[in-house]
Order: C-alpha cells, then structure tokens, then sequence
C-alpha cells in the first residue's frame, strides 16, 4: 500500500502521467454521475451501443473536415451517437423488436459502417488518420492539458444541468407517466438526459475506447448504488468512485510496461463493485450473510427456550430489501 | 476454387451458422448476450495460448467456449443478487474479461499474432492462406471447416430439439412443467452462442459477429411470426448480406467485415420500410385506408349511442362531428359523405340517421352497445 | 373566482357552447364521446361519461376492458382518436393542479434510491415550476400527507423497504400533498391486505366528505356497492353509468362481462 502511494507521489512529476491521471479522473466524475441515470433508468447497455455507434461519426467528421482537432471529432461522434439512440427509440417504436435486440443491430451496424469509413480515411494522402483507430481501444497516453481542460470544460457543463434540472430527472427516472401528469414536458426532458449520457460516452472514447465505455457508464453506479439509499448520494460518490478509479487505473498502468491504461481503469473501477457488491453495509452479500447466520442463531434459541430472545424478533431485519415472493397478497388474505 | 470464392464460401457459411443461434437471442430478448460473450471469448482465447503456447491448439476453442459459459453464468450470478439488474450486469461483465484479456496479449503475448484490432475486424481476407493438410491432402481453408462444422453443429442441435427450444422460448414456465428442463436449454443454447461466437471470431471479429447474429434474425422477425419460417429466412439473409458484403468491400476496397455489417443493416432497413405487413410504407398505406373505414365506424357507433337519449337531436348532427368528436370540418364532410355513399347514414337537414345497415354495423363493433 | 373566469375564456375558444340536458353543475370530468385506438384497433368506443362532483366513482370491467386506458385519456397521457375529456369544463392542461394521479404500484421501481418522504414530496414537483427545489414548506406539506396515510413514522424509509400496502399508502400521499379536487386511482386495492383495504376506503370517504371526487379503477365487484356510490360498467363501451343502487344490476353486470354471470357479487 506504501510503495503505491510512493509511486503516486513520484509519479505525478511526470507531465504525461498527471495529465493522464487527470483525464481519467474527469472523465471517471461525468461518466459515474450520468451513469447512475442510465442504470437507473435500464438503460445500461445504451452507452455500449452510443459508444460504438459514434465510430462512423468521428470518421465521417474527419473525411468531412479534413482536421484531426479533437473537438470537431468528438462533435461528430456526439451527432452519430445521438442519432443511434434517436433510430433506438424510433426503431422500437414502430416495430415488435425489443429494446436489446435493436441495441445489438444499432451496434454492430453502426460500427461496420464505422470501419467501411475507416478504410477511406486510410487511404487519405495525409498520415492523421493514424489518430482515429486510438478511439477503438483509446489511447489515454495522446491526451494533452488541452484535451483535459475541454473535458473538463464539458462535464462541468454537463454537471450543472443536472443541478439544475434535478428534481425533473428524479422524477422522469422514478415514475415518467407521473410526471407527464404534473405538466412536465417528459420527452423533452428524456431527450436532454439521453444528451448528457451521450456527452459522457463522447467523452470516454479517447481514454478508454469503444469496447470499455459501457463499464466507465454502469461500474461507478452499479458500486455506488450498494453503499446509499439517496440518490444524490449516489451520484456523489459515483463520481467519486469514477475520479478514483481514473487516478489509480492511470497510475498502475504507468507502473509497468504493456498495462493499458483503458483496461486498467475498468479493472479498477471493477474491482470497486466488486468490493461494494460484497461488503457495502446493509445490501452487501456479506452483511446478508451474517445477518442470516445471526437470525438462525435466534430461532435455535427461541426453540430451545420455548421464547423468542427479549427485544430481538425473529424477522428479517426491517431495512432488509423485500424478498417479491412473500410480498402480502390480498387474495390469499381472504 | 480461387480464394476468392473460398472468401466467400467462408463467410457465407459463418453467417447461416450465426443466424440460427441468433433467432433464439432475438426472440429470448437477449440480444445483448451476444455482444457480451463476443468479447469475451478473446479472454479464453488468450488464457489457452498462454497454457499451450500454440495458436493451434483446440484447448484455445476450449477455453474460449468456457469462457462465453462463464459469461453468461456471471451475469446470471449477479442478477441474482437482485443487487444488479440485467443489462448492467452484461455491462458490467464484459468489460473485465475483456479488459484482463488485453491486459494479458500486451503484458505476455506482445510479439505474437493476436492483435487486438483483428480481435474487432477479423481477418477474413487472410482466411484461405490457414489450410488444413491431411496426409499430403489439402482438405480446405480451417475457417471453412470449422464454420461448416459449427454450421452443421446447430442445424444438429436445432434440429433435435426444435420443439424444446420454441416450448422454452414462447413459454418457459409450460416448458418446465413439461419436464424440459428450460434451465439446461438456456445452458446448450448459451454453449452454441459461444461455439459459434468463437469460430466466427476468428475469421470475422467480435463485432461482426454480434451483426450476423442479431441483423439477419431482427429483419426476419419483420417478415414473419413462424419460427421454422424465421430460422431459414435469417440464414438467408445472412448469407445474402454476407455476399453483398463482399462485393461492397471488393468495389470499394475496404474492410470486408465492416461492408458485411453494413449490409445486415441496409437489409435490416429495407425490411423495415417494405416488409409486405410490417413495414413503415405497407402500414402507412394501411393507416389511411383504416382511417376512413375507422372513421365511418366510429360514425356509426357514436348515432348508435345517442339514438333514443335526451341529447339525441344535439348529438346526431353535423355539428356535432366537429364539435363533440373533435374532427375538423373538412373530416367530418369527408367521413359524413363516404358513410352515405356507402349508405349507411342517411343525412336529412341537420340531423343524421342511421340506416339499417348503418346500425347493424354499429352493433357488430365491440361489445355491449 | 378564477373558476369562473377560466370556464367563460373556455367557451369561446375550445369548447362548443354545453347542451342545455346538461345538469347546472360543471361536472368534475366530462368526457365526450371519447375515442380510442392502438393502430386502429378501438380500445374504447365512442364513451361518455360526466363525474359529479363529490363521489366515489368505481371503473370496473374485464380485463382488456380499457379502464387504464380510460384513466390515461383523462390524464393525457393517451391521445385519443376523436372525443374530449374536460375537467371541471376545462381541458386537462389548463387543470393540472386540480387533479391528483395515483398509478399502479407495479409502474414504478421500487429499488429506486429514494425516501418516502422524497416520493411523497414529488407531488408538489408540478406546482414548484422550473429550478425550484422543495424546501420546507413542501416538506410539512409531504409529513401532513403521511399522517394521513398513517406512515409518517416511515419518512425517513427508502421505499423498497416497504410492504406492498405501504408502498401503495405512499403513493396516495403523494396524490394528496397535490390537494387536487379530483383523485384518479389505478386499481389502489391490488395486492395490499385487508386492513390496508380498509384504511383506503376510510381515507376515500374522508376526501369525499370534503368535497372531492374520487375515480378509482376497481377490481372486485364484491365491494362496488360497499365502497362506492357511483359506478362506471366498461367493456371497450360504456356500458351503464350512474349512482351504484341504479345501474349496479346483474343485468348490466352480465352485459358487462359478456354473460358471466357467476361474477356477480352473489358469493
């Protein structure tokens, strides 16, 4: 644990590194926050697909614009983004097909189609195109102060809407048909949070790539659902398992050769849900362990003694999340 | 055969092989799992080279087949949790196998022929140079044997339990009571995903392999609701996109696997816009005749209701078609004229009457009335 | 006053001078030969139906009868083919803060992070407007409305620890910290206990004591004539609709559930 910290302390002198480290952290903060609404809302696998659909968009903005300038890129893979969860919804709409399956298609077509582009742009006189195959496995090493700072820039951007729009996601997330009722103007809504999310995917590509989005968007949620009840909580400390798991991913993949830095940020931020899913207080699998092994210990009691124990009942613990089986049933009542 | 017809026979082959384990992705709504074990079979495929250090080796497919098993089993032990939903557990899944799998190829196999782009795209124009020797006889490229395998392997298993696998895919808990055992049908189908997963893989690449498995199956499901009817049509749109693919990549000199992915999915929109009942086009075209026919209904209904009430003469005028059933005035003349040519109302000044063909009609829709 | 002036500024522009049969009183929802359809298919036909104010009105039916769908036309969360709803003779837009939703318990994620109390406090979201937070006094609002729903002890809660009839209890508070005129209930009674049941019913007859109209989509016929002094018999039409002693018959009934008779309340 000591040489970790040491090699963090020594390691933030190096430029490449820190900046590094930052991005990875920024990003972790957009990514953890607007993800809690995606699984919240079971929309987990949308990021997955906006990632990889944003592929022919950043190709398409770099044959279009002739420039490897970084915010015209990622306008481009923005618009194909947004466009794959506009055809998600249009194609659900108006056909049988499920949500997953057409996930899937949007997916895998968009990508092709990515990669057909791909090849054009390979052909291209001018060698920049090298930087484009980065956003398929990301290449946190190319980001520079600029790129962190226009990170930044966006995702404070993308924070304050969610200030400001709070109890107006709350509700959309928890009930939509209610709040439509109220008079709030749901699709509207429901169109800017998608927006947000595909900010945060945008945003992704360049550290982690395509394939390892998905887990940037649902891990820091997922760990920071076990440890609250609240959803501002939840997305407070979404982003700051996302910000963790950025630095310390960064860090450890600078640490020795061949451990990509992407790949490290997701084993990082898994091994955070790994230890929530297990130990968070409460819902943790652990915590239900004990729980159960305590409850048994009161009912030997309770039967050796002809007596429940005083002031310990024997019930599942109140707090506990309701098992739907034994929810109360009004007909068998009767 | 020149290679490249080989070229295409392989990928011809790998697509009737994906279509079939992807119609019961579709239909089972877990599309998304094919996303996943596409992915992951990289982790196996790495662990197995790292054990035998030969390329070759089976215990490379071995390893790669466990390893979409293991996938699905995890997402399956988190969702039990019910501390994870679904879709993020399959989020959450695929990304760590992938992730160590990288991890692994750039720490101990750097310099070896895995590299992580083919792992995306495939490596299908390479596919006849891998032969198959036996005895001083040249048996084939390995991608066409194993893909005629794999393709051979589902028609099998599909074949045998044809009736098992429509029981648990309309109606799991009928299936149980059966005695089918739905459990292991999902465990078999989830090992075939991954069977095939892996030996498309390899020629194709991951994504590829999630486009041939869900796009060929998704636009069937526009043309029709039979299953036997949607297995040997998503065959052959796979197989029709997997050869359009080609051409397309040929032409334009690009990626075949991205062309080929393209392809599903211009098939995919062409069915979406003129399947014969489905499409967009055909239920437009629908919509607008059903509207009159609708409209003249709803006509009828509506005399019918308020014929003999106290606000009969109100209710049973022009008027009231604007007024009471929000149509605008041009809408109103247009169904009022269609019902009378059609005689089923009759018009007399400013009232309106059913005929008697107009109230056996208004009778005939619904319930009750 | 404001009533008043909305119903006359009504008149003119959206809605066609009322028939004189109508009775003097606005009713609380007027719906007019209301129809609707899924592609083309008619979930309801041509339906009208006026609320007094000041009852207990049961929807009941079969399934597939669209009596949600009913609930969703008068909300506006359906659009419909041809018809009108109006509440309290102004359409459902401009009335918004009079009318009070309580949806099907099983619409919602239980498992959201959320308190009680914060669920409760959403029913003033529609009144707070754009970027304000609920503070205080939306905080005393939602506490009154969990003393009435006898949870005020489970303010603090997050809501899946809940029973089944609590979790419908809150979302009752959450329709009554709206102090809407007219409350709109999908099946309240589905899955709670007895007891629970009964502590509804009590809250119902107290909101119509004073003076509020309560449309409740029902499920069991048993209780129409105990709980409810109106009743609406939907199957796609309406097929009788009135106070229960009048249309409430095994006549109706039978028109109702197409002749199965045996669901008559005879058990």
């Amino acid at each position: 644990m000591l040489e970790f910290f040491l090699s963090l302390w020594s390691s933030w002198g190096d430029y490449t590194i820190r900046m590094v480290a930052l991005g990875a952290a920024v990003l972790g903060v957009i990514s953890g926050v607007l993800g809690c609404y995606a699984v919240l809302r079971r929309q987990a696998l949308l990021g997955d697909a906006m990632s990889h659909a944003a592929l022919p968009g950043i190709v398409l903005a770099y044959l279009l614009f002739g420039t490897r300038d970084l915010g015209i890129l990622l306008l481009g893979a923005a618009a194909a983004g947004w466009l794959a969860a506009f055809l998600l919804l249009s194609i659900t709409r108006h056909t049988h097909l499920k949500e997953d399956t057409v996930l899937g298609l949007l997916l895998s077509v968009f990508f092709g189609f990515g990669m057909v582009l791909l090849a054009f742009a390979q052909k291209q006189p001018t060698a920049a195109q090298a930087g484009l195959s980065r956003f398929l496995f990301g290449q946190a090493a190319t980001v520079v102060e600029r790129d962190v700072l226009t990170m930044a820039g966006i995702g404070a951007l993308a924070l304050v809407l969610v200030a400001l729009f709070w109890k107006e996601f709350k509700l959309l997330s928890f009930d939509p048909d209610y709040a439509a009722t109220l008079g709030l103007p749901v699709r509207l809504l429901d169109v800017g949070l998608t927006s947000l999310i595909v900010v945060a995917v945008v945003v992704g590509l360049q550290m982690v790539g395509v394939v390892l989005m998905s887990a940037m968007l649902v891990a820091p949620a997922v760990a920071a659902r076990q440890w609250t009840d609240r959803l501002g909580t939840m997305l407070l400390l979404a982003g700051l398992f996302g910000a963790v798991a950025g630095i310390v991913g960064a860090v450890l993949s600078a640490s020795a050769r061949g451990l990509s830095t992407g790949p490290m940020i997701v084993l990082s931020v898994s091994s955070i849900v790994l230890f929530s899913l297990l130990f968070a207080p409460r819902r943790g699998l652990v915590w239900h362990w004990f729980q159960r092994q305590r409850n048994a210990r009161r009912l030997r009691w309770a039967m050796q003694h002809g007596d429940v124990p005083p002031s310990v009942p024997v019930m599942p613990p109140a707090d506990a999340p309701p098992d739907p089986r034994i929810a109360e049933q009004k007909g068998a009542s009767r | 055969m020149t290679s490249q017809q080989e070229v295409q026979l392989i990928a011809a082959v790998i697509a009737a092989a994906c279509a079939l384990p992807g119609v019961f992705l579709v239909l089972r709504r877990m599309a998304m799992m094919s996303d996943a074990i596409s992915h992951t079979v990289l982790f196996g495929i790495v662990v197995g080279f790292l054990l035998t250090r030969d390329l070759g080796s089976p215990l490379l497919f071995l390893g790669a087949v466990l390893t979409g098993v293991l996938t699905v089993s995890l997402v399956e032990l988190l969702n039990q949790t019910r501390l994870v939903k679904q879709d993020a557990a399959i989020g959450l899944v695929f990304p760590v196998l992938f992730s160590i799998a990288v991890i692994l190829i750039s720490r101990f196999a750097g310099n070896v022929h895995l590299d992580t782009d083919a792992v995306l795209l495939g490596e299908l124009a390479y596919a006849p140079f891998d032969r198959v020797e036996w005895q001083g006889i040249d048996l084939g490229p390995r991608a066409l044997l194993v893909g005629s395998g794999v393709l051979l392997f589902n028609l099998g298993f599909i074949g045998l339990f044809y009736k098992e696998l429509k029981l648990a895919t309309f109606d799991p808990a009928l299936a149980a009571t059966f005695g089918f055992l739905p459990v292991l049908l999902h465990y078999s189908l989830m090992v075939i995903v991954s069977v095939t997963a892996v030996a498309a893989f390899d020629a194709v690449g991951s994504i590829l392999v999630i486009a041939l498995m869900i796009a060929p199956p998704a636009t069937a499901y526009l043309l029709t609701e039979r299953l036997g009817t949607m297995l040997w049509l998503s065959m052959l749109i796979g197989v029709a996109s997997a050869l359009a693919g080609y051409w397309l990549a040929w032409v334009l000199d690009v990626s075949i696997a991205g062309s080929m992915a393209t392809m599903t999915g211009v098939l995919f929109v062409g069915a979406f816009l003129f399947a014969p009942e489905r499409g967009l086009v055909a239920t437009a075209h629908r919509r607008t005749r059903q509207r009159w026919a609708f409209a003249q209904q709803l006509l009828v209904v509506h005399l019918h209701n308020h014929a003999g009430s106290s606000d009969e003469a109100e209710e049973c005028s022009p008027a009231a078609l604007h007024g009471h059933l929000r149509w605008s005035p041009d809408f109103a003349a247009q169904v009022l004229q269609r019902a009378e040519r059609n005689g089923i109302v009759r018009r007399d000044a400013e009232r309106l009457w059913l005929t008697e063909q107009g109230r056996k009609l208004a009778q005939g829709t619904g319930v009750g009335g | 006053m404001m009533h008043q002036s909305h119903q006359s500024h009504q008149s003119h522009q959206l809605q066609p001078v009322p028939p004189p049969t109508l009775p003097a009183a606005v009713p609380a929802v007027a719906v007019s030969d209301l129809t609707v359809a899924y592609r083309e298919q008619p979930v309801l036909w041509d339906i009208d139906l006026h609320v007094p104010t000041g009852v207990l009105l049961a929807i009941v039916g079969p399934n597939g009868a669209g009596k949600t769908t009913l609930m969703k036309a008068v909300l506006g969360l359906v659009k419909p083919a041809a018809g009108q709803v109006a509440i309290f003779g102004a359409p459902y837009h401009q009335q918004r803060q009079r009318v009070g939703y309580v949806p099907q318990r099983g619409s919602v994620d239980w498992d959201f992070p959320t308190s009680v109390l914060d669920v409760v406090m959403m029913g003033r979201y529609g009144a707070l407007g754009w970027f304000r937070r609920p503070g205080r006094n939306e905080r005393d609002l939602a506490l009154a409305a969990l003393q009435q729903v006898k949870l005020e002890a489970y303010a603090a809660r997050q809501i899946s620890q809940l029973s089944g009839g609590q979790q419908q209890r809150v979302f009752l508070a959450r329709a009554l910290v709206q102090d809407a005129d007219i409350y709109l209930m999908d099946e309240p009674f589905q899955g709670v206990d007895a007891v629970t049941e009964r502590a509804i019913i009590e809250l119902l007859r107290e909101l119509r004591a004073r003076g509020k109209t309560v449309v409740v989509v029902h499920h069991d016929l048993q209780t129409v004539p105990e709980y409810f002094d109106w009743v609406t018999l939907l199957n796609v039409r309406r097929i009788a609709h009135g106070p229960v002693a009048e249309v409430f018959t095994e006549a109706n009934l039978s028109r109702t559930y197409g002749g199965r008779t045996t669901a008559m309340p005879s058990r």
